[in-house]
């Protein structure tokens, strides 16, 4: 038997997992139909697609909220699963899932994915028949990605890098490199039998003040640990940076990396898509507002010629959104995006190549460290400073890179810590800012340059 | 002067404690930032092992008030290693909504020295400064 069976089979045994029968999983994934693939719908699709966020903890819930979903002309459907589930406390979202259905009050923030089975949850994906994408932010997801695939979601987000620095203070980061392997292969394998299951990562990561270069970095290596066990397609992500000019460089910067260093590892044959978040930081209160700022990311996204666009509410500032809300933004980036038709392309050739050098700097100082394997380089390259997430609450990043924006709202690095960029891009980078006032004021820059969308 | 500081409990709102971070290295602080979900205990094992002079402890989601009682209580274990420390909290220090008059002297009776609640960053800080000052 192979390790990843040996593996598999300890897994499965947690009490709280649904009875696996893998040979009717896989004769399920075989014959499963087309329409449940993305990477079948990125093959044929002539838009961008549009996909909200959403998970209640009830099927029932769930349930109505696909319904809203698809009569708002959704095309691919969100699964967020709850803060428990993701730690792996399976007990605790049990528990919660009880008292939900009880008493029909939401005491979960998600869908328990692992105690509603595969079984059950396969009824309703296939059911609506479109595609799902799963959304957690969980370090150990290998219990959660079988019964996902066995349901018929065929779309994984997330990776050990991206999953890890924006959520947790001491998860060990090594752990997470090997669960994540694990979800590769699964990932891999099952992309034989049928169309490949597509993964993605998580660019967004802190949403606060995030270099574009360091979510770029961060985005192509987990491409690459990725695509390096099998996966066949792939989407690299990031949100709206604040500044229009800054997230079409971003793009075009990102597109272009990642067909390099895909062909670079000899994979150039599998597909890659862009995916772009609407704005992830602090929302304004006012709901006419979010709605504003909401149609603007989706104008950007446009001009970013994204292949998705992940969507958020009018009630984002007030908490978890209601199904009518988080319907009523499909249709209207639905909406937005039919008039958005012919726009111009827009090259700025300084950015781009400043932020090349950059993204290219640091990736050869990663793949220059000594350690024998790139997840073990990744790793060293955390801690040592040569990647740095800022505002990552995790004990291991480095938390020396300092950024604030620029006057036309670009994101810059002012102090880069160990960030191996060259002399030429630190001074571009600080040169578009004011730097000449006492670090009070560039402190209260910062806290401005967070919460820019919410004046 | 040296500074540990970090975000009390279970709270991970870790925006804040980075703005204080580098806040206080600018103002020429040697900062220890134990960052964000750190326990009493940790904080005074901290103060202790790099002989701090200040400890600044923040709250985000108000489990101040939770931790923060039993300030008291865990300093008397320590004997006179904590003397001379300046204990200070600031942030949204507890949860729902309550008066800064009422707040303020029930965490100086916990133990701080110094307390602000909801107070923008720099003038709390301007204000341990000037404490540090008026002491000498």
């Amino acid at each position: 038997m192979s390790l990843l069976q040996e593996e598999r089979d300890i897994i499965i045994q947690n009490k709280y997992a649904d009875n696996f029968d893998f040979a009717e999983i896989e004769d399920f994934v075989k014959n499963a139909s087309k329409d449940l693939f993305i990477s079948h719908r990125f093959k044929n699709a002539n838009k961008m697609l549009v996909q909200p966020r959403g998970g209640f903890p009830t099927y029932q819930k769930q349930y109505d909220l696909y319904e809203f979903f698809v009569n708002a002309d959704v095309d691919i459907l969100p699964l967020t699963i709850d803060s428990n589930t993701r730690l792996n406390d399976y007990a605790t979202s049990s528990k919660m899932l009880k008292l939900s259905e009880e008493n029909e009050v939401d005491m979960l923030n998600g869908y328990p994915l692992v105690n509603h089975g595969y079984k059950t949850t396969r009824k309703m994906i296939t059911h609506f028949n479109k595609p799902v994408s799963l959304r957690h932010g969980t370090p150990d997801a290998r219990l959660l990605i079988e019964t996902a695939i066995a349901s018929g979601i065929f779309e994984i987000e997330g990776g050990p890098i991206t999953y890890l620095l924006p959520y947790s203070k001491n998860f060990p980061l090594d752990k997470a490199f090997l669960y994540w392997k694990y979800v590769e292969r699964v990932c891999a394998n099952y992309s034989k039998l049928n169309e490949p299951i597509n993964r993605e990562s998580f660019g967004p990561l802190t949403a606060t003040l995030v270099p574009p270069c360091v979510t770029i970095v961060i985005q192509l290596l987990e491409m690459l640990l990725s695509l390096e066990e099998g996966v066949k397609s792939f989407s690299v992500s990031f949100s709206q940076t604040g500044s229009m000019n800054q997230d079409i460089v971003t793009g075009a910067v990102i597109r272009k990396m990642a067909k390099y260093y895909a062909e670079e590892i000899g994979c150039g044959d599998a597909s890659v898509h862009l995916v772009y978040h609407q704005w992830m930081g602090a929302f304004p209160t006012d709901k006419n507002f979010a709605e504003c700022l909401i149609n603007t990311s989706t104008v950007i996204a446009a001009m970013v010629g994204a292949d998705k666009i992940i969507t958020k509410t009018r009630e984002e500032a007030s908490g978890i959104p209601t199904k009518e809300a988080n319907a009523k933004t499909v249709a209207n980036t639905q909406y937005t995006l039919r008039m958005l038709n012919g726009l111009p392309n827009v090259v700025d050739k300084e950015e781009e190549e400043i932020l090349t050098e950059e993204v290219m700097s640091i990736m050869e100082a990663v793949f220059n460290d000594p350690a024998d394997t790139l997840w073990r380089k990744v790793f060293n390259s955390i801690k040592n400073g040569t990647i740095d997430v800022p505002f990552s609450p995790h004990i291991i990043n480095h938390n020396e890179v300092v950024t604030v924006r620029d006057k036309n709202k670009n994101i810059r690095i002012i102090k880069k810590g160990n960030l191996p960029i060259s002399d030429r891009c630190f001074e571009y980078e600080k040169k578009q800012c004011d730097l000449n006032k006492d670090a009070s004021s560039i402190v209260n820059d910062i806290i401005h340059d967070i919460g820019i969308m919410q004046w | 002067m040296k500074v540990v500081t970090g975000v009390v409990g279970n709270d991970i709102h870790v925006v804040a404690n980075r703005l204080i971070d580098i806040s206080l290295q600018a103002r020429g602080f040697e900062v220890f930032n134990l960052g964000v979900n750190t326990y009493l205990e940790e904080f005074l094992d901290a103060v202790i092992e790099t002989n701090a002079d200040v400890l600044l402890i923040s709250s985000l989601n108000g489990e101040a008030e939770g931790w923060c009682r039993e300030v008291k209580i865990l300093k008397s274990k320590y004997g006179n290693l904590l003397d001379g420390v300046v204990f200070m909290i600031g942030g949204n220090l507890v949860v729902g909504t309550h008066s800064s008059d009422e707040i303020i002297p029930r965490f100086r009776d916990y133990g701080f020295d110094l307390v602000f609640h909801q107070v923008d960053l720099n003038t709390g800080l301007d204000a341990l400064e000037k404490h540090l000052e008026d002491r000498k």
